[in-house]
């Protein structure tokens, strides 16, 4: 039977009235590569963020297994490597030096994290650019740059937050050939992706999130046998088929700030000219 | 061996130091924010000591070169007043002289006052003579909102009481006196000595104590927001704090980290400030204008002490406020009305008399590190006031840095709007 290497227990997140995550329970085995799947608003950002320590659950808790021992992850941050959706890179550094720092903050030595980096590069067709500054660089470039970051100092899982949005064919192919690889090595890969096929074609493990629940948990051949359906999208529109909802993004606004977009803006939604409008 | 606790501890100040060193790599990296903290503060005084002489004077030759349209308005003979008209003509006027309408009183001009609101006239001069007391009185119509007409006030003032003075000699020797005894009876027997027992230095001393204590702060305070902001809400605006706060840094570690690089920014910047104006004071002024004070080395490390701690607030209270912020607009529209914060008290302690002053006025935030500065410009140590500073402005430091740390612990900081 395969390690167990995280666990999320019956996890809630709120932000005041919002709820993000209800009572999400998940086991990541080490090995797996969990494709996290769902529309906007379905909890995936919130899921990640709280497997890399950076939100604290409301209720339930996020553990890490090591060596017998298990430990609440916001205390294990050397585990775990992330690629933010916006690739969080500093402009006015070269592709290298925005490594290094994340390298020089874990405590890696600058020349281990250069060798580690020439080879996760060389696969990704960066090399020749590690030295150029990143405010040149495309989406595909500054993404595997986050990707390079995140792998420095050898992650026991790697958190990739919709890795493959906005790139071009070629450079979705060499990240998606770069988590195989990571794959075969025995590495840990959670990738959260709006694409089911390119989920069905990485992942060992799907999880559709919907409304901040867990609505499917397998591989995608169990996916498809569980719902009768022919191919994954049939699937996922089965299991979310009820309206995603729609309050996930607002902005969360103190008295002040509320009361004061009221007075701009009105309370009532606008109404169409000449449409009805008796009330 | 190194123990747990020790191990923990170096690797914290590595990480700090790795922050502060990324941190400031990245703002050199931008021409703009260098041109604003390092070539403006450095050229700053020079610029002002150099610059504004050269343009006040220029200034003043061009109103000196002025050709001034006068009318006179007098009851007497051109003659009697030759020795005014001669002296205006040398002060490039040119002057007309009409008759006086007597029956007016000299203030009734109420016609005269449109000539001189529209510009045909300068200024006109109004002169009466009383032959009975033989008393000359004068008035004058001019318009303070125009330069011309101020410039010819300035300028027939100057001729009049020139004239009055000729007068009055004129008067005391036809009265078989001495104009000196008579004028000049008590006399400064000094020479050239004003008698004042402050040396160059310590006047110095003094003349800065009311200036530059104010602007180290004002300075301190600006050049410390731009780079608080970019560093904090400019990190969650462009999407990056939340790849920072992945990494192994603990949130107090990112904050020592981001202040200590805000921290060297300011400190630069003043430095740069203060190198700028001892250079202006020691090769662009002359001595006898300014000089440089004469500070004891005690007085001068307290001074630093002083720059330090109140620094160490405003940075901390800074970046408090900026992190709260999710695009570099909203920081600037909460940080730009602080200034406010530190010009008012910054004034008010300029006006404050130092001597005898109660100690608890060293315990005032912001107006403590004024009278500080004031204090040891003038190099006057008392240990109770320093004492007192030094205290309360740690006290305010680390109350600034509790709360900014406080801030560093919010969750929502790794949201953006990038």
């Amino acid at each position: 039977m395969t390690e167990g290497l995280l666990s999320i227990r019956g996890v809630t997140k709120e932000f005041g009235a919002v709820r993000a995550l209800d009572d999400v329970s998940v086991e990541i085995r080490r090995g797996d590569i969990v494709g996290l799947v769902g529309s906007n608003g379905a909890g995936k950002t919130t899921l990640l963020r709280l497997m890399c320590g950076l939100y604290r659950p409301s209720i339930g808790e996020v553990m890490f297994h090591r060596d017998g021992e298990t430990l609440q992850i916001d205390k294990l941050r050397d585990v775990v490597g992330v690629v933010p959706e916006s690739t969080g890179l500093y402009h006015r550094l070269t592709a290298w030096e925005n490594i290094r720092y994340s390298s020089r903050l874990h405590g890696i030595p600058d020349d281990v994290a250069w060798d580690r980096t020439q080879r996760f590069a060389r696969a990704l067709a960066l090399d020749g650019d590690l030295m150029r500054h990143t405010r040149g660089f495309s989406r595909g470039m500054r993404q595997k740059t986050a990707l390079l970051r995140a792998l420095v100092h050898g992650p026991e899982i790697l958190l990739l937050d919709e890795p493959t949005a906005g790139l071009d064919v070629t450079s979705a192919r060499l990240v998606r050939s770069l988590v195989q690889k990571l794959r075969d090595e025995g590495g840990t890969v959670i990738y959260s992706t709006h694409n089911l096929f390119e989920a069905e074609k990485i992942c060992d493990r799907i999880l559709i999130m919907h409304n901040g629940e867990i609505r499917f948990d397998g591989t995608p051949s169990e996916l498809m046998a569980s719902t009768e359906s022919t191919t994954i999208e049939d699937a996922y529109i089965l299991l979310t088929q009820d309206s995603a909802r729609e309050d996930q993004n607002l902005e969360r606004e103190g008295w002040f700030a509320r009361t004061w977009r009221r007075f701009l803006t009105g309370s009532r939604p606008p109404t169409v000219e000449g449409g009805d409008d008796d009330e | 061996m190194m123990s747990d606790e020790s191990r923990r501890s170096v690797r914290g100040l590595r990480t700090v130091r790795t922050i502060a060193g990324k941190e400031l790599l990245d703002f050199i990296r931008d021409w703009r924010t260098l041109l604003a903290v390092v070539l403006v503060p450095l050229l700053m005084f020079p610029a002002i000591f150099v610059l504004l002489p050269l343009f006040m004077s220029s200034e003043l030759e061009e109103r000196q070169a002025l050709e001034l349209d006068v009318e006179i308005q007098t009851a007497v003979d051109a003659e009697s007043i030759s020795n005014l008209t001669d002296a205006m003509s040398e002060e490039l006027f040119t002057y007309e002289i009409v008759a006086l309408d007597s029956g007016l009183e000299l203030n009734d001009s109420y016609l005269d006052n449109d000539r001189v609101r529209e510009g045909s006239k300068d200024l006109i001069l109004k002169l009466e003579f009383e032959e009975n007391g033989s008393i000359w009185s004068f008035y004058i119509l001019f318009d303070s909102t125009k330069e011309r007409s101020s410039e010819a006030r300035s300028r027939i003032l100057g001729i009049l009481f020139d004239w009055e003075d000729g007068l009055v000699e004129q008067r005391i020797t036809d009265a078989d006196l001495s104009p000196a005894e008579v004028l000049d009876p008590l006399r400064w027997g000094g020479g050239n000595s004003n008698g004042d027992v402050a040396t160059k230095g310590e006047q110095a001393g003094f003349a800065f104590s009311l200036f530059i204590p104010m602007i180290v702060a004002l300075w301190t305070a600006s050049s410390a927001i731009q780079p608080a902001i970019d560093m904090t809400a400019g990190e969650r605006e462009r999407g990056t704090m939340e790849a920072l706060l992945c990494s192994p840094a603990s949130r107090f570690e990112l904050l020592l980290g981001k202040w200590l690089a805000v921290t060297i920014i300011a400190a630069v910047s003043v430095g740069l400030q203060l190198l700028g104006l001892m250079f202006a004071l020691s090769f662009l002024i002359s001595a006898d204008i300014f000089q440089i004070p004469e500070v004891s080395p005690a007085a001068i490390l307290l001074f630093l002490l002083a720059v330090l701690v109140f620094a160490i607030m405003v940075v901390a209270i800074v970046i408090a406020l900026a992190v709260r912020s999710r695009s570099v607009k909203e920081a600037g529209s909460i940080l730009a009305p602080l200034l406010l914060m530190f010009i008012v008290p910054a004034i008010f302690a300029e006006f404050i008399n130092l001597e005898g002053i109660e100690t608890y006025w060293f315990a005032i935030p912001v107006v403590n590190v004024l009278l500080a500065m004031r204090e040891l410009l003038q190099d006057d140590i008392e240990l109770a006031h320093v004492l007192v500073w030094t205290i309360s402005s740690l006290i305010y430091a680390a109350g600034a840095t509790w709360y900014a740390s406080r801030q560093f612990l919010r969750e929502d900081l790794v949201e953006s709007i990038a």
